[in-house]
């Protein structure tokens, strides 16, 4: 279902450097990288980077939205829809 | 693949802090001795991890008002006021409460998770309303918008502005908006610009929701909470509290000047389906209702024991999460610090709640300080004392170099 590749998706790259700071073990963020089970943060920690992520692309992003969530590609493939639909 | 797997995470954080001393989670009071202590594990300890502000646990109004009650009324209500019925002293509460605090209605429920869980859900529905939700809000507060079901957008903590541009963003089909936040937040002990939040919500069409359970009977001049000391107790729509903090029992209500607030009588479903409080609960927090309407000095002796421990840890060089309130946290380096500190304070007589991530907001980990009214200069003192031992052994967790 990876429709758009990791390597030109602008969001993709910049959710990763937005993610980094929970990242303190290091892995290799890719699209299939699960934000809680992988990076081992807390769902709070992501939420709360979902915050900036939602102001730095001036849109909204429910926790309902959220809770459906599990991996970087899902969250990338979720802004999209958010930018098409709110932009 | 077991029903427990999904335990195992937060059980071996759980069994990693047992390992290192007592269980900061399951501390058992074998003997209340008064409002501000306890035998526990045969010694007696300054409680100072309580929500008893104002320390109102004890008082013969109250207790002897209760005794009344259940004498009278019997021990339990078996049922709850939508299917069951009502007894004259819930009315008797609700019209106090919505006196006391000047809204003209006023709901009560079971308990103050409740109030929030049954209200939120109540009010807002899916799809064309959206809840904003301030990001350290309460557990019963996400628990209420996941129960409603409706479409919920966290916004920065205490930033009015962070809510503006979330309004901003909605969808004109989007209808009812409700912003949630509260005065006092529980873990830090910061206050909530309510007057900011009112203009950003007002201005936008939206509904502020304010959880007042850690800051009624503390802020204000009246003690009816931040709202009160900024002034702007008619601009909130919706005001809801607790009878386990201030008001000393358990219960909790929600009160507004939207005479449409009785209809979560039936539609909300915490309300619909939960026993009533008990006749014992509900006349004890009448009385201590009274008792604070009556008895301002509760405050100033709330407000002074507050300013003393905080000028202290000042000194001391804590780092502590805000200005002086009756909420006083310290910040750890990290949880097993913080634990070892937790122990440490037990060991030197204090007990004080320990908190750690998730729990807490910005992943911190924290000892979570609550001082009360009831607090007396020797009990001050020990937790002076035994905080100044932490400071000696625990440099980690100073900012400044004591003084």
């Amino acid at each position: 279902m990876t429709s758009i590749q990791e390597d030109d998706d602008l969001v993709f790259h910049k959710i990763c450097s937005l993610l980094e700071p929970l990242n303190d073990k290091g892995v290799k963020l890719t699209r299939d990288t699960e934000l809680i089970a992988d990076l081992e943060a807390d769902s709070v920690s992501v939420l709360d980077v979902v915050m900036d992520i939602e102001d730095n692309y001036d849109i909204s992003i429910p926790v309902n939205t959220m809770s459906e969530i599990k991996t970087i590609g899902e969250l990338v493939d979720a802004i999209h829809a958010i930018k098409k639909e709110q932009g | 693949m077991s029903l427990f797997d999904k335990f195992e995470k937060t059980a071996s954080l759980y069994k990693e802090l047992l390992g290192a001393g007592r269980d900061p989670f399951g501390v058992s009071m074998e003997e209340m001795k008064g409002p501000m202590r306890a035998i526990v594990k045969g010694k007696e300890i300054v409680l100072a991890g309580t929500n008893n502000y104002l320390g109102l646990t004890f008082e013969d109004d109250a207790i002897n008002a209760a005794k009344r009650a259940l004498e009278e009324q019997g021990t339990g209500t078996t049922g709850s006021r939508f299917a069951n019925g009502t007894y004259a002293g819930h009315r008797e509460i609700e019209s106090a409460l919505a006196e006391f605090l000047g809204f003209s209605n006023c709901v009560v429920f079971s308990t103050g998770y409740q109030a929030n869980l049954g209200a939120i859900a109540a009010l807002v529905q899916p799809p064309n309303d959206v809840i904003l939700l301030d990001a350290d809000s309460h557990a019963c507060l996400y628990d209420g918008c996941q129960l409603s079901g409706a479409q919920t957008i966290r916004f920065h903590h205490n930033s009015p502005e962070s809510l503006d541009k979330r309004l901003s963003r909605l969808d004109p089909s989007i209808t009812g908006k409700l912003v949630c936040i509260e005065g006092m937040y529980s873990m830090f002990g910061d206050v909530a610009p309510v007057k900011e939040f009112v203009e950003v919500a007002h201005k936008h069409g939206a509904y502020l929701y304010l959880d007042e359970a850690h800051s009624f009977g503390v802020y204000g001049e009246n003690g009816r909470g931040v709202a009160e000391a900024e002034g702007l107790m008619d601009q909130v729509d919706f005001y809801s509290g607790t009878f386990s903090k201030s008001l000393c029992s358990i219960g909790g209500f929600v009160a507004s000047n939207h005479p449409e607030l009785e209809y979560l009588r039936f539609s909300s479903r915490p309300y619909m389906f939960t026993a009533s409080p008990s006749p014992a609960n509900i006349a004890a927090a009448t009385a201590t209702l009274k008792h604070i309407s009556a008895d301002a000095s509760l405050r100033e002796r709330l407000w002074s024991n507050a300013k003393r421990i905080h000028s202290a840890f000042q000194q001391l060089g804590f780092d502590y999460c805000a200005p002086v309130g009756p909420v006083i946290a310290v910040r750890l380096p990290d949880k097993q610090t913080a634990f070892l500190a937790w122990n440490f304070l037990m060991d030197n007589g204090v007990y004080v709640n320990l908190a750690i991530p998730p729990g807490t907001p910005n992943a911190a980990s924290i000892l979570r300080l609550s001082v009360s009214a009831a607090h007396t200069t020797k009990d001050l003192d020990i937790i002076v004392q035994a905080y100044t031992a932490l400071a000696e052994n625990f440099q980690s967790a100073l900012v400044t170099t004591p003084a």
